[in-house]
């Protein structure tokens, strides 16, 4: 046989090796050994373990008097956190961006204000330099739109590995949760406008030296976004009409490590974007607690609208 | 600092050794006995009905005609007998949800109060994760029960006879799926008498003129 031994406890057949091939299915059984819970009357010597544990703590003393000390033994794990938990001081997008042509005169205004990029950012792609000497804007913007049209054909996909390359920690679950069991179909037509890096900070969490680099870049491209559910059919969008997108993308990297790598870290959505398509299907919005003998109709009650606050995803 | 493997007389133990700058093996120590293996009373318990809840289908043509949402939801080892089940579950075939919801709360059986239950979570489970738009709009496509694992006991007998009573379980399993319930053809007692004289007259005698 395979060299496993057949013993009182284990049964030969559920030795590790024939469990192999349900390890191999879909969705595998965990490693479950059935315990026999017949009462034994004839309890053997070598189960008495108060012999063995005044034996070891005699072995203890007697390292002790030696004078060998052994370092307490941590019952630690160590995790290593490769990116920030947040955006740290996200960049506010100006109003009506990319609604006024550069022409009028609200468009110049607006122009100049972006050429002249706050302080801070410049002082932050100066230290991203100095950890990255090959950073500049216009490449690194070229390439930002490459890892988001990456990361998405590879969310399309579900190539979970590839997705774990192009995206930091914190922005996986946001993209992955609730698509498990859905179809997306995503396609990037083309882009309308040369990306550009607007913003930039390097926050070092924790302790001093521990640089992070986020980096922030507006992107405005043409998209189709079709979400099917389970069944097949269409929940949100349609594969043919492409829309505009407006989009500011954040980008993170671990400036420390040699071998970080530049991810999606997050989208940054402005207090005036326009409200989101609704989904095909109708649901229920939970209403008022009604008392009894009150009418629903009579109470003229409004459906309360979200705030029109600037969030990151 | 290593660790290995022993197996000794069948039992599996964890050994660690601590080794020194000097690079010496120094002394073994024992650690509370730690098996990283889950016991358990049932291994091989059947979970395909909830797989059937992940299968994915790929999205339609616009042309095709839409598959209905089709929800699977089961309860394990309930403390009821199957045949006893198998009346409410029979009962509530081809209802829509409410329909049956509404029988099996006026119900007096015991098992009518947890298929109520079961039904109730199938039906939010639908709407919340399987994109089911009303939740009326349900019905009862299947519904089943079987034997669920049985626990022994002793019952006495008279003249100190003993005989083995088992303490039953029963699943059940229901699967509700989108849309008006399908229409079963009522068969009146005329129709069955004239379909029976005509398969009578369409006989034939073979070799014959």
């Amino acid at each position: 046989r395979h060299g496993c031994e057949g013993s009182l406890m284990m049964p030969h057949t559920l030795c590790r090796h024939h469990l192999q091939a349900s390890l191999d299915v879909r969705f595998p059984l965990p490693f479950v050994v059935p315990v026999r819970t017949k009462k034994r009357f004839f309890v053997p010597p070598s189960t008495k373990i108060k012999a063995k544990m005044t034996a070891s703590q005699d072995q203890e003393a007697n390292t002790r008097a030696a004078g060998f000390v052994i370092r307490q033994e941590y019952m630690e794990r160590s995790i290593n956190i490769a990116c920030t938990a947040g955006v740290f001081d996200p960049y506010i997008p100006p109003e009506g961006d990319a609604r006024l042509s550069s022409l009028s005169r609200e468009g110049l205004k607006q122009r100049t204000q972006q050429i002249k990029q706050g302080a801070a950012s410049q002082l932050a792609i100066r230290k991203i330099k100095e950890h990255d000497p090959e950073f500049t804007a216009k490449s690194f913007a070229v390439k930002a739109q490459e890892i988001f049209v990456e990361a998405h054909d590879s969310l399309t996909q579900f190539n979970k590995e590839k997705l774990h390359s192009l995206v930091t920690e914190r922005c996986y679950p946001e993209m992955v949760r609730g698509n498990r069991y859905k179809t997306l179909r995503w396609r990037f037509v083309e882009s309308l406008e040369p990306p550009k890096v607007v913003h930039a900070r390097c926050p070092d969490m924790v302790t001093k030296g521990n640089l992070y680099g986020q980096v922030t870049v507006r992107m405005h491209s043409r998209q189709t976004l079709a979400i099917y559910d389970r069944f097949g059919r269409l929940m949100m969008g349609s594969e043919e009409e492409p829309r505009d997108v407006l989009e500011y993308l954040v980008l993170e990297r671990h400036l420390i490590n040699p071998y970080g790598m530049w991810r999606l870290h997050g989208k940054i959505v402005p207090a005036w974007a326009p409200a989101k398509e609704p989904v095909v299907k109708t649901i229920m919005i939970p209403g008022p607690e009604l008392k009894p003998g009150e009418e629903f109709e009579e109470l003229n009650y409004e459906v309360p609208k979200p705030k029109a606050v600037q969030w990151h995803k | 600092m290593a660790t290995s493997v022993m197996s000794r007389g069948g039992q599996i133990t964890y050994c660690t050794y601590y080794f020194t700058c000097y690079s010496c093996r120094l002394f073994a120590f024992h650690k509370p006995q730690q098996h990283f293996i889950h016991t358990s009373v049932s291994l091989d318990v059947n979970k395909n009905w909830d797989r059937k809840n992940l299968q994915v289908f790929p999205p339609q043509q616009p042309g095709e005609a839409q598959r209905p949402a089709e929800v699977h939801h089961c309860r394990r080892q309930i403390k009821y007998s199957k045949d006893k089940m198998w009346y409410l579950a029979k009962m509530i075939r081809g209802m829509t949800i409410d329909e049956a919801l509404t029988q099996l709360q006026f119900n007096d059986k015991k098992g009518a109060k947890i298929m109520k239950e079961v039904i109730l979570e199938a039906q939010e489970m639908a709407v919340r994760n399987h994109n089911v738009e009303y939740k009326s709009n349900l019905y009862v496509a299947e519904s089943f029960s079987n034997k669920g694992k049985y626990l022994k006991r002793i019952r006495y007998h008279g003249r100190g006879m003993c005989g083995v009573m088992d303490k039953v379980h029963c699943h059940y399993f229901v699967k509700l799926v989108e849309g008006p319930p399908p229409k079963v053809e009522q068969k009146t007692g005329f129709d069955q008498a004239k379909e029976y004289v005509e398969q009578l007259k369409s006989r034939t005698i073979i070799h014959s003129l």
